[in-house]
This record gives structure tokens, sequence and C-alpha cells, in this order.
């Protein structure tokens, strides 16, 4: 059998791709039925369907590099390019929303009562919950770079505890929004200001819900010794994620809801 | 498909405490025992089965489930779109 001459990884022959985009139709056709005909079995098949193909896909990642060692440094390099690249454009995700609350609260219109907050808006206390979830996002960040100096100093077990406790603060604060968000005096219909909260500070949310879960599946892999202390891209990644999640915040906590109350 | 060493030159070393020295037996691994070597062995075989089928039965059934709910899925959205096509007769 011929051995390739190069670094880099020709994978074999996968349905993951090819079903994905068919998850994607299933979904927002399913969104569609769901909205105009009150009919949600597309989009739960949609839904259930794009579930199977991410656990599939992300699974064959793990045993393409783990089991069948094609990650070379090469390869590595790649990858790194690519998650430096996709955040990146989240972030650009993330400033349009930025623009649109700056747009409206920059000139607030005479129909908000040409102020902002708008008439009759109680905004939340920044100094009360959401200072709370500033302080655990913040130490989710130095408990997961604690997590990492441990798997490169080969101590798996403070690297097992530094990454459960990143784990569990990623958990505190989605908790602690979902409280706020049910506790809070407004709605996302209240005016320009329930949108813009409500869509950035929800999108966020949903970043953090998926590093959390990215830094879960790392922890797993953790346990199961995937990671050597040269070796350990997926937990950098999801550390760069982490921390493009906390900075994120940190921006929704000082314009919307520090400067914007 | 070159390199895949049986051995791999990069075998994940078992990641145990070692701030101290330890008399602990490597098969009392702090949460489980390491078994990513056994698992290399099984994934390098030479079958000729691509990596999302390569562990056989498990791996098929998981993989005909996501088809028959990717391919039905989409029958059932070309059925829907075409009804919702349809003009309302009033």
């Amino acid at each position: 059998m011929a051995h390739q001459a190069h670094s880099y990884h020709m994978v074999d022959p996968s349905p993951w791709p090819i079903f994905g985009a068919a998850a994607a139709l299933l979904t927002t056709s399913g969104l569609t039925m769901w909205f105009h005909y009150n009919a949600p079995y597309l989009l739960i098949m949609g839904l259930l369907s794009t579930a199977l193909v991410m656990f599939q896909w992300w699974r064959d990642i793990v045993r393409e590099s783990t089991f069948q060692g094609h990650h070379t440094p090469t390869v590595q390099k790649g990858l790194r390019y690519g998650m430096v690249l996709f955040i990146t454009s989240e972030a650009f995700f993330f400033l349009g929303f930025f623009w649109a609350f700056f747009h409206s609260s920059l000139a607030p219109t005479p129909e908000l009562g040409g102020q902002w907050p708008p008439v009759g808006i109680k905004p939340l206390n920044p100094m009360d919950v959401p200072l709370l979830n500033t302080a655990i996002l913040l130490a989710s960040g130095v408990t997961v770079t604690w997590a990492h100096h441990s798997i490169m100093e080969a101590n798996r077990k403070q690297a097992i505890q530094a990454l459960t406790l990143t784990v569990l603060l990623g958990f505190y604060f989605t908790a602690l929004q979902a409280m706020e968000y049910y506790e809070a005096p407004f709605s996302i219909a209240d005016s320009v200001y329930g949108s813009t909260f409500f869509v950035a500070t929800g999108f966020h949310g949903l970043h953090v819900i998926i590093g959390s879960t990215f830094l879960f599946v790392c922890l797993l892999r953790l346990i199961k010794y995937h990671f050597t202390p040269k070796h350990h891209f997926g937990f950098e990644a999801a550390a760069w994620y982490w921390h493009f999640v906390d900075v994120v915040w940190l921006f929704l906590y000082m314009t919307i809801y520090w400067w914007g109350s | 498909q070159g390199l895949k060493p049986l051995v791999p030159t990069e075998s994940p070393a078992p990641i145990f405490v070692t701030s101290k020295p330890s008399h602990l037996p490597a098969a009392e691994a702090f949460l489980g025992k390491n078994k990513v070597p056994d698992l290399q062995k099984v994934f390098q075989r030479s079958d000729g089965l691509p990596v999302h089928l390569k562990r056989g039965v498990p791996d098929r059934l998981l993989y005909r489930t996501t088809m028959a709910l990717t391919i039905g899925g989409t029958i059932y959205c070309l059925v829907a779109l075409y009804i919702a096509s349809q003009p309302k007769n009033k």
C-alpha cells in the first residue's frame, strides 16, 4: 500500500457533511412549519439530526486524531488557523448587535421619550446579579488557565479538578442568567430596549452553553487520557472559545448593563 | 494513508499526579485506567472500514438512524413545502 509523502490528513469518505446540510434544511423549514402552521415535527427532526451529525462528526475527529494519529503538527496548525478564524467571525457577529444597541441608545427617539433607558423601562441593577455573573466568568477564566497549566505539567488530578470547576462555573452563570430572564421587569417586546437587551444577551447565553458543552467534552476526554502534555489542541480550542465568551460578556456588562442603565 | 504507526511515536503517557514519587501500581490510576492504547489498536486495524464505521455494529446503527432521519426528513420537507405552496381555497 502506498504511503503519503506529505504531512496533511486526507480524510476517509464521510457522510456527515451532506447529512449536516440536510439537517440544516430540516431545521430551517421546520421553523417555518412551526411558526406558520403550528407543526413542530419537521423542526424536531431537524434538531435531532443536527445533534446526531454533530456527535458523530466530532467523534470521528477524536478517532482520527487520538486513535489513528493523523493530527501531525501541520494538521494542528491548520486547525489553529480554523479556530481563530471561526472565533473572529463570531466576534463580527456580536459586533452587529452592539452596533444596533449603540444606534438606538446614543440618539434615543421621541417615541422612547428622548432618553435611554426609555420611559417606563426599569433596567436591571448592574451591581446585583450581573456583577456576580461577571465575577463568575472571570473566575472561570482563571480556572481554565489553571487546568491548561496542569495538563502541560502532566498533573492529572489538578487538571481534572480545575476543568470541573470551570464547567461548574459556566453552568452557574447560565442558571443565574435564566433566573434573571424570568424575573426581569421588561420583556423582549418592550421597545428597542428589550430587543437589543435580550437578543445580545440571549446570543451570548447561547455561546456560554456551547462553550460549557465544549469544555465538558474536554473534561470527559481528559479523564479518558486523550490529552498529552504536548498535544491537547481540543482543550486549547475550548479554552480560546471560553475566553472569547468571557470578553463578550465584559463588553455586554460595560455597555448594555452599566452604561445603558 | 501513511503516518499510521501501529505503536504511535507519540503514545499518550498516563497522566498521574507526579508531584511526589508514587508507589501506586499503574492500574490504580485516578478515575479509571488508560484505555487509549487499546483503542488505538482497534482503530488502526487494516480492515478497509472508514473511520465512521470502524467500530462495527454501534457505528452502523447510529449511521443508519441518522440517514433515515435526514433522508426521510428531506422527503417530508419537500412534501410539506409542496402542500404549503398550494393556494388557499377560500
